[in-house]
C-alpha cells in the first residue's frame, strides 16, 4: 500500500508546478514524435526539405497561423470559439490597404487593420456574452456578414497604389536571415505563453473555461474574461491580416478562405479542449508545425495539391481519437 | 398476465426479489459490501441510509445501470443477471428515479407506451388504443391526469404518476421509488402514498428509498438500513423507533457526530439581510453574528438555495438590501460580495464548485489568487505553500497538489472548496447542503470544521435538509417555506416537530 502510494506520487506531475506537469501531459510527447516522424519521412524522399529556403518557407507559413492560433487557444480555453477569423483576415487586409492608400501611412493602415480585427472580436464577444448566443453559431453569423460585407466594400483587390515599400516589408522583409512575420509571431507567442502560464489573467481564463459558474462564485468577472479573449483573438487576426496583405501587396477580399479551420484544427491538434479549461500554447505550437509541415511536404513531394486539405483532416480526427483513448486510459 | 398474478397469490413464499451478498467497487471506494435485500410481494420495503450509504448504488444495480461485482440476484426464485436497463425492465423491475426520465415533448399517453407502441393492422401506430389504454392504467392506480397533456407541462408529482403508470404498462412486479417525495408538497405526498398502496394491493413489491423517518414510518412494512455500503439491519417497521432507526443510520449517538468546541456567538453583526425579494423569495430578513452557525431548514422548493445564491450576489434580487460587516453589497455582483467577505459553498459541487480537470492547488487558490500575485504575475511558490498548509490542516487526502481534483473523494473535494474561501479570508460563509454526497466519516470532519470556523469568529449560514445536521450544528434555526421565513428557533427550543410544522406551509 505504502509502495503504491509512493509510486503514484512519483508518477504524478512534478511538484515544481511546471507547465508540462500541471496542464499538459504525455499527449505532447505524441505530438513531438509525430512531428519527428513526419520530418524524417519527408526528408528521406526529398532531402532539400532541410534546405534553408524551405525552412524559411515553412516558418513563414507557421507564423501566419500561429499568430491567430495564440488567441484562439486562449479563446478555446475559455470554452468559446471564433469561426469568423478567416473572413475577418481578408477584410483586415482590405481595410488596411485602403487606409494606406488614403493616408500614405503604413502606421495608420496597420492601426486601422488591427483595430478592425479587434472590433470584430468585440462584436463576437458581445454577441456571445451579452446576447448569450452560442459562440459557434454567433461567429458563423459574423463570418457570413464579413464575407458578404467585404464584397460590398470592394469587388476587387485593392492594390498598393502608391507602391509603399515599407508595407511590403511587414510580410516579406527580413531581420538578418529571419523573416519579419516569424519575429512577430515569436514575440506574440512568448507573450501569450507568459500571460497564460504565469499571470492571474491566464489562470482566470482557465477557470472560466473549466467552470464558469465556479469562476463567477469565486468573484471573477467571467464575461469580461471571455470578452478579452475574443478581442485579443480579433486583434491578432488584425496582425495576421496585415502580414497576409503585405505578402500579396494588396487587400484581397477572397483571401483567408478556410483559414479559420486551419487555426482551429491546429489548436485542437495541440490538445486544447473545445469544452474549455484545458490546453497549452506549446501544444498549439506543435499543432501548427505539424499541419504546416504536412502542407509543405505535400508540395515538395509534388503530391496532388488537393491532399493539402485531406491529409490534415485525417490527421485531426486521428489525433483527437488518440486523445480520447489516452484520457480513457487516464481515467482508469 | 393472470397466471403470474395467481402465482403471486399462491406461492407467497417465493420472494419476488432476493439479492444476497451484493458487492460493488468503484476506484478507491467500496460502495457496497455484502448487502442483502429480500422483498415480499404486496409489501413496501424501505431502504434507508445517509448520503453515501449505498442506497443509490444498490438501486442502480437493480435498474441495470451498474453491474454488480459480487453476490447473486434472484427474481421470483430464479437466479438472474441484469445486463442493462432494458433487461431489468424486461424482468419486471421498474425504477422511478428522482430525475424523471420522460420525454417532456411527448404526451402522457405517448410516454407511457414509449417502449412499444401498439400498432394496427397496417403497422401504423394505433393512437386511439394508446389513449384508451393510458386512461385505463390511470384508473387502476386511482389517479386522474390528462393523458393528452404534454408531459413537460405537468408538475413533478404528476410526472411521477406517469412513471408509475408506465411501470404498470410494462407489467413490472417490482417498483423502486428513489427519494420520491424530495420535491413534493405534503398533499402530493399523501396522494403518492395512496397510489403506492394501490400498487401493493395489486401484488407489486415496492422498494421505497428515503432518509425521511416520518414517511418511512407511515408507508413501509419493513426497513433495511445501509451504512457505508454495508447492510446494518432489516426489521419490521413496528420494531423500530425514531431513535433506533437514526442509530442504525448514523451508527452512533447524534451528540458524538457534532462536536461543539465553540462558545457563545459574539454580538457583532456579520451579515444583515433586509426585505430581500426575488421571483422565488419574499421579504426575507435576518441577521447573522460572527462566531455563529445559523441553520436554514426547508423542504424541497422552500427557497433555501435561491436565498443562498441571492445573498452572495450570484442571482439578482428584486428588492431589499444585503450588508456584510455594515457595508452594503451591490446585488447580482459576486465580485464585490467576495471582496467584502461573503461567499457560497455550493450544494452542486460539480456544477458550480469544482474545476474538475484542474489541479487541487488551482481549485484551492482560485478566489485568493490575487493575493499571491504581483503586477499580475503569480508567485507560485507562495501559492503552493499556502495551499499545502490547508491540505495539512484540513487533512485533505490527495496524492499531490497537482492532482486533478476530480480524482479526490467528495469529502476531500468539499474540504478543498471550504479551504478556497478560508484562504480568501471570508468573514461570512454560506454553506448549502455541506455534506451532500459525502460519506459518513468525512461528514463528521466537515461538521468539526464548520464548528471550528465558527469558533474562529466566522459567521456561517447553513442551508440544509438534513434534520440531524440542522439540530446538531446550528446556534439558531430559521425555517423556510415557499420562499418565506416561516419560523425561527433558538437552539434550545428547536425540536424536529416544531421545525417540520413550520416548514409545511
Amino acid at each position: 500500500m505504502a509502495l503504491t502510494k509512493m509510486v503514484t506520487e512519483v508518477s504524478s506531475p512534478p511538484t515544481s508546478g511546471s507547465l508540462v506537469g500541471a496542464l499538459a501531459s504525455n499527449g505532447q510527447i505524441v505530438l513531438v514524435a509525430a512531428l519527428v516522424i513526419i520530418c524524417v519521412g519527408i526528408s528521406l524522399v526529398v532531402p532539400q526539405f532541410y534546405s534553408g529556403a524551405n525552412i524559411i518557407a515553412i516558418l513563414r507559413q507557421v507564423a501566419l497561423v500561429l499568430i491567430v492560433a495564440c488567441g484562439m487557444t486562449m479563446l478555446l480555453i475559455t470554452a468559446e470559439v471564433d469561426l469568423s477569423v478567416g473572413a475577418s483576415l481578408a477584410f483586415v487586409g482590405v481595410v488596411a490597404m485602403d487606409v494606406i492608400n488614403l493616408t500614405d501611412s503604413v502606421f495608420l493602415g496597420a492601426v486601422a487593420g488591427i483595430a478592425f480585427g479587434a472590433f470584430v472580436g468585440l462584436v463576437n464577444g458581445v454577441v456571445v456574452t451579452r446576447l448569450k448566443v452560442n459562440s459557434l453559431i454567433a461567429t458563423i453569423g459574423t463570418m457570413m456578414i464579413l464575407q458578404g460585407g467585404v464584397f460590398l466594400y470592394t469587388r476587387e483587390a485593392i492594390q498598393n497604389h502608391h507602391h509603399i515599400a515599407s508595407f511590403v516589408d511587414i510580410g516579406a522583409g527580413y531581420v538578418g536571415p529571419v523573416p519579419i512575420p516569424v519575429i512577430i509571431a515569436a514575440i506574440i507567442f512568448v507573450a501569450s505563453y507568459v500571460v497564460l502560464r504565469h499571470t492571474t489573467l491566464g489562470r482566470y481564463l482557465y477557470a472560466v473555461g473549466a467552470n464558469e459558474k465556479t469562476a463567477r462564485l469565486s468573484g471573477l468577472r467571467s464575461t469580461r474574461l471571455k470578452l478579452f479573449a475574443f478581442v485579443l483573438t480579433g486583434a491578432l487576426v488584425g496582425v495576421a491580416g496585415l502580414i497576409l496583405g503585405s505578402l500579396m501587396n494588396a487587400g484581397q477580399p477572397t483571401a483567408g478562405r478556410g483559414f479559420e479551420l486551419t487555426v482551429i484544427a491546429a489548436v485542437i491538434l495541440g490538445g486544447t479542449s473545445l469544452s474549455g479549461g484545458r490546453g497549452t500554447l506549446i501544444g498549439t505550437l506543435l499543432g501548427v508545425f505539424i499541419l504546416k509541415i504536412i502542407d509543405n511536404g505535400i508540395i515538395i513531394l509534388q503530391w496532388n495539391q488537393d491532399l493539402q486539405m485531406i491529409v490534415p483532416g485525417v490527421v485531426l480526427i486521428l489525433a483527437i481519437y488518440l486523445d480520447i483513448l489516452r484520457r480513457r486510459a487516464d481515467a482508469r | 398476465m393472470p397466471a403470474e398474478a395467481a402465482m403471486a397469490g399462491t406461492v407467497a413464499a417465493v420472494p419476488p426479489l432476493a439479492m444476497t451478498g451484493i458487492g460493488k467497487h468503484f476506484p478507491g471506494v467500496i460502495a457496497l459490501d455484502n448487502v442483502d435485500l429480500t422483498l415480499e410481494a404486496g409489501k413496501v420495503h424501505a431502504l434507508m441510509g445517509e448520503n453515501g450509504a449505498g442506497k443509490s448504488t444498490l438501486i442502480k444495480i437493480l435498474a441495470g445501470v451498474y453491474g454488480k461485482d459480487a453476490g447473486t440476484i434472484r427474481i421470483a426464485g430464479r437466479e438472474t443477471t441484469l445486463s442493462g436497463p432494458a433487461d431489468a425492465l424486461r424482468q419486471g423491475i421498474k425504477v422511478v428515479f428522482q430525475e424523471i426520465a420522460l420525454i417532456s415533448e411527448f404526451t402522457v399517453a405517448e410516454n407511457i407506451f414509449l417502449e412499444e407502441y401498439p400498432t394496427g393492422r397496417t403497422g401504423s401506430i394505433d393512437w386511439r388504443k394508446i389513449s384508451r389504454d393510458a386512461k385505463a392504467l390511470f384508473e387502476r392506480i386511482g389517479f386522474d391526469v390528462d393523458t393528452s397533456a404534454r408531459t413537460g407541462t405537468l408538475p413533478i408529482s404528476q410526472q411521477q404518476m406517469v412513471e408509475i403508470a408506465r411501470a404498470l404498462a410494462q407489467e413490472a412486479r417490482i417498483v423502486v421509488m428513489d427519494e420520491p417525495t424530495s420535491s413534493l408538497t405534503p398533499n402530493e405526498v399523501a396522494l403518492l402514498f395512496t397510489v403506492i398502496r394501490r400498487l401493493t394491493s395489486l401484488g407489486i413489491a415496492v422498494i421505497y428509498v428515503s432518509h425521511k423517518l416520518d414517511e418511512v414510518f407511515e408507508i413501509a412494512d419493513t426497513v433495511t438500513v445501509l451504512r457505508d455500503g454495508r447492510h446494518i439491519s432489516t426489521k419490521p417497521i413496528a420494531d423500530h423507533t425514531n431513535e433506533t432507526l437514526i442509530q442504525d443510520m448514523i451508527g452512533r449517538q447524534i451528540d458524538d457526530l457534532f462536536p461543539r468546541s465553540r462558545g457563545q456567538a459574539s454580538d457583532k453583526v456579520a451579515l444583515s439581510v433586509k426585505g430581500v425579494g426575488t421571483e422565488k423569495l419574499e421579504d426575507i430578513s435576518f441577521e447573522v453574528y460572527s462566531g455563529e452557525v445559523l441553520g436554514f431548514f426547508g423542504l424541497m422548493g422552500a427557497g433555501r438555495t435561491e436565498l443562498a445564491k441571492a445573498i452572495v450576489g450570484f442571482d439578482p434580487i428584486d428588492s431589499g438590501t444585503i450588508a456584510v460587516g455594515g457595508k452594503p453589497l451591490r446585488p447580482h455582483d459576486t465580485r464585490t460580495a467576495v471582496s467584502l467577505g461573503i461567499g457560497l459553498l455550493t450544494e452542486d459541487r460539480k456544477g458550480e464548485g469544482l474545476m474538475l480537470e484542474l489541479p487541487v492547488v488551482y481549485n484551492l487558490s482560485l478566489a485568493a489568487l490575487g493575493s499571491f500575485a504581483r503586477g499580475g504575475f503569480i508567485d507560485e511558490r507562495r501559492e503552493r505553500e499556502a495551499a499545502q498548509s490547508y491540505v495539512d490542516r484540513f487533512r485533505i487526502r490527495t496524492p499531490g497538489l497537482y492532482q486533478e481534483i476530480k480524482n479526490l473523494s467528495g469529502g476531500n473535494q468539499q474540504k478543498v472548496l471550504l479551504a478556497r474561501w478560508l484562504l480568501k479570508g471570508l468573514s461570512v460563509i454560506v454553506v448549502d447542503e455541506p455534506t451532500r454526497g459525502i460519506d459518513v466519516g468525512a461528514k463528521s470532519e466537515i461538521f468539526a470544521l464548520i464548528d471550528q470556523l465558527a469558533a474562529d469568529g466566522h459567521a456561517i449560514i447553513m442551508m440544509t435538509s438534513e434534520m440531524p445536521e440542522l439540530l446538531g450544528l446550528s446556534d439558531r434555526i430559521m425555517v423556510m417555506g415557499e420562499g418565506r421565513i416561516t419560523g425561527s428557533f433558538s437552539r434550545d427550543e428547536a425540536t424536529q416537530e416544531k421545525i417540520l410544522n413550520a416548514a409545511i406551509v
